[in-house]
């Protein structure tokens, strides 16, 4: 009668181990220290710099449209020379959505290295996701966003465009 | 009746590029009296300091936001009459339906264009009959 028993408790041990070492090597796969330590601070700062250099190009630009507004356009040449000079100076400062473009691009190849290592492990371990934050930080921030109506700027047909927004506005008033 | 381009307008954002746009957009109206704050907090402050025209604020910011900010000058009997447009990438209808509740005179949505400024302005200040 032992013989079995053991022979049983034994096989479910052995299962028991068999999935801890591909549990170990799927989390090794997961690479989250990879993630934790270099991925997501490297695409922090690439999003940083886009930031950065949009702002930068923006004020720019905006000098540029001043600078002009202001002119005194009496001299026509002088004005002229000093449109041509700002043109070309508003030409360089566009040069800025290149180097945005390379970097967002290496920041949704981040997003895509975890999103294919994260749906990898949870589909090995069938883990199901569980309502509620991981934290009490998160939780009053989405009880904030919540309760403010803070959404963000809407993607495609997601929100309203200024028409409708008027026709919106146009039946409330006349409720 | 033409809107006054001499009342003093108070623009509410805490981006300094959206400030500075939509202070330009203004001047090329003719709006020269022009204040700003970074938030709802430092608006509301300025607002109890000065008589404004008009508030333009924006919705999403910290630590006050101009949802909050419109709820306040509302409920203020000093100030709720002061005209007040919101201009904002917030496009959810619930959140143009609750600024409406709030007492929000027009509502923009960002981007915007200068043609879109003025006339909502202009409608404030004339309203359709």
């Amino acid at each position: 009668m032992g013989i079995p028993e053991n022979t049983e408790l034994e096989n479910e041990l052995r299962k028991i181990a068999d999935y801890i070492v591909t549990l170990r090597r799927e989390i090794s796969v997961l690479q989250a220290n990879e993630i934790h330590m270099r991925k997501i601070p490297a695409a922090g700062q690439e999003l940083a710099a886009v930031v950065s250099s949009t702002e930068g190009a923006t004020n720019e630009i905006m000098a540029i449209a001043e600078a002009v507004l202001s002119a005194d356009a009496s001299d026509p040449v002088a004005y002229k020379a000093l449109v041509d000079k700002e043109m070309m100076a508003l030409f360089e400062s566009c040069a800025f959505q290149d180097l945005t473009g390379q970097r967002i691009s290496r920041v949704v190849k981040t997003l895509e290295h975890i999103e294919a290592r994260v749906s990898r492990f949870a589909n090995y371990t069938g883990v199901e996701d569980q309502p509620g934050h991981a934290n009490e930080q998160e939780a009053d921030a989405a009880a904030r966003r919540e309760k403010l109506l803070l959404h963000g700027p809407s993607i495609a047909d997601d929100g309203n465009t200024q028409p409708m927004i008027d026709r919106l506005l146009a039946a409330l008033k006349s409720q | 009746m033409a809107t006054d381009t001499g009342m003093p307008i108070l623009v509410v954002d805490d981006y300094k590029t959206m400030i500075r746009i939509i202070r330009n957009l203004l001047k090329q109206l003719g709006f020269e009296d022009v204040d700003e704050a970074a938030d709802g907090k430092e608006a509301l402050g300025k607002l109890k300091e000065k008589k404004y025209g008009l508030v333009i604020s924006d919705w999403n910011m910290e630590p006050m936001t101009g949802y909050e900010l419109l709820r306040e000058v509302r409920a203020d009997p000093d100030l709720a009459k002061t005209p007040f447009i919101m201009v904002t990438a917030e496009s959810k209808t619930e959140n143009v339906v609750a600024a409406k509740k709030a007492g929000v005179n027009n509502y923009i949505v960002k981007p915007f264009n200068a043609a879109t400024l003025k006339n909502k302005i202009d409608s404030v200040f004339t309203p359709a009959a």
